[in-house]
């Protein structure tokens, strides 16, 4: 399970450091608003890599036990992103409906690495 | 173009994608779809883009079949900064738009998709929202204190403490037959 919670850790900060260096290039080129929409990216990759600190914890060295606490935070707590963009959308809010599906579309990202790491690494 | 008008504007254009989009529109009115291609962005960036350039005033959006075009308004590009420049700036002006901001700043805090999120703890804020709260109320009429209770609700819970709170701020009159939109002096005349 090691191995899984590494290659875990690995990607999740590698996407993080993609997303500030991106967003640094971003800047750079005067591109303030999508900078930002990184940073908000690399957010939800950081809020993750707690989460998956935590799941190791709870679950003391089971696997499957780590695998539901993690599965279950991906779906609580984009639930509460999924509410907001319905928000927006309902008040034609454009940049607030963008930053949630940003950050849905990270999460659904992590999700899919993780079920692939999780059910793919002996 | 008033100072605000200009201030908009410029804080519009000071980003690169803004401008591609814009560049690309000089040649033609274009779509979300068209013009993420053209540009290597997502639709969903290209969108919001527009939406700020749509705000400035600098593109309109028009409907042709299916699809959401988007038209340059080239009306905007042919005031020189000169002309923005020569513009008189009135203090009171001023005051009032930096009132005026304060005061969209707060509602933006304290609102969200028109729901009050909670009370101001510091008594301007929350004469603020209780302004904004008692718009909904029409002059003139008197309101049982029931019809109070739902108006509040709609944006609020505890719509005993706004009620409370829209009296003592003489936003509300009351007496035995029920409640009312005080008028200022100012509104009356």
């Amino acid at each position: 399970m090691n191995e899984k919670i590494k290659h875990m850790n690995l990607f999740l900060d590698h996407q993080i450091q993609l997303c500030k260096q991106h967003a640094i290039e971003l800047q750079e080129e005067e591109r303030r608003d999508e900078a930002n929409f990184q940073k908000i990216k690399a957010n939800v990759y950081d809020i993750f890599k707690t989460i998956l600190s935590v799941a190791q914890k709870t679950g003391s060295g089971n696997p499957e036990t780590v695998k539901q606490f993690f599965l279950e935070k991906m779906k609580q707590i984009p639930a509460n992103w999924k509410t907001a963009y319905e928000a927006a959308r309902l008040h034609d809010h454009t940049e607030n409906m963008l930053i949630e599906k940003i950050k849905l579309d990270t999460a659904a990202e992590i999700e899919h690495e993780f079920l692939s790491c999780w059910e793919g690494m002996k | 173009m008033t100072e605000t008008e200009a201030i908009r504007l410029f804080k519009c254009l000071a980003d690169k994608s803004r401008l591609q989009i814009l560049k690309s529109l000089m040649l033609e009115d274009m779509y979300v779809e068209r013009l993420a291609q053209r540009l290597g962005l997502t639709p969903p960036t290209v969108s919001f883009h527009l939406k700020k350039l749509t705000e400035a005033n600098v593109v309109t959006p028009y409907k042709s079949q299916y699809y959401m075009i988007y038209r340059l308004n080239r009306d905007i590009f042919e005031t020189s900064i000169l002309e923005i420049l020569k513009e008189k700036s009135d203090d009171a002006d001023i005051q009032l738009q930096r009132e005026n901001a304060y005061r969209q700043k707060v509602i933006a805090s304290f609102f969200e998709y028109g729901k009050l999120k909670s009370i101001p703890t510091q008594k301007k804020k929350e004469r603020i929202v209780l302004e904004v709260i008692a718009e909904s109320f029409q002059y003139d009429r008197l309101y049982t204190e029931r019809e109070v209770n739902l108006i509040i609700a709609d944006y609020y819970d505890d719509f005993c403490t706004i009620r409370r709170d829209m009296v003592g701020e003489k936003l509300l009159a009351r007496n035995t037959d029920g409640y009312w939109r005080f008028k200022k002096e100012k509104e009356e005349n």
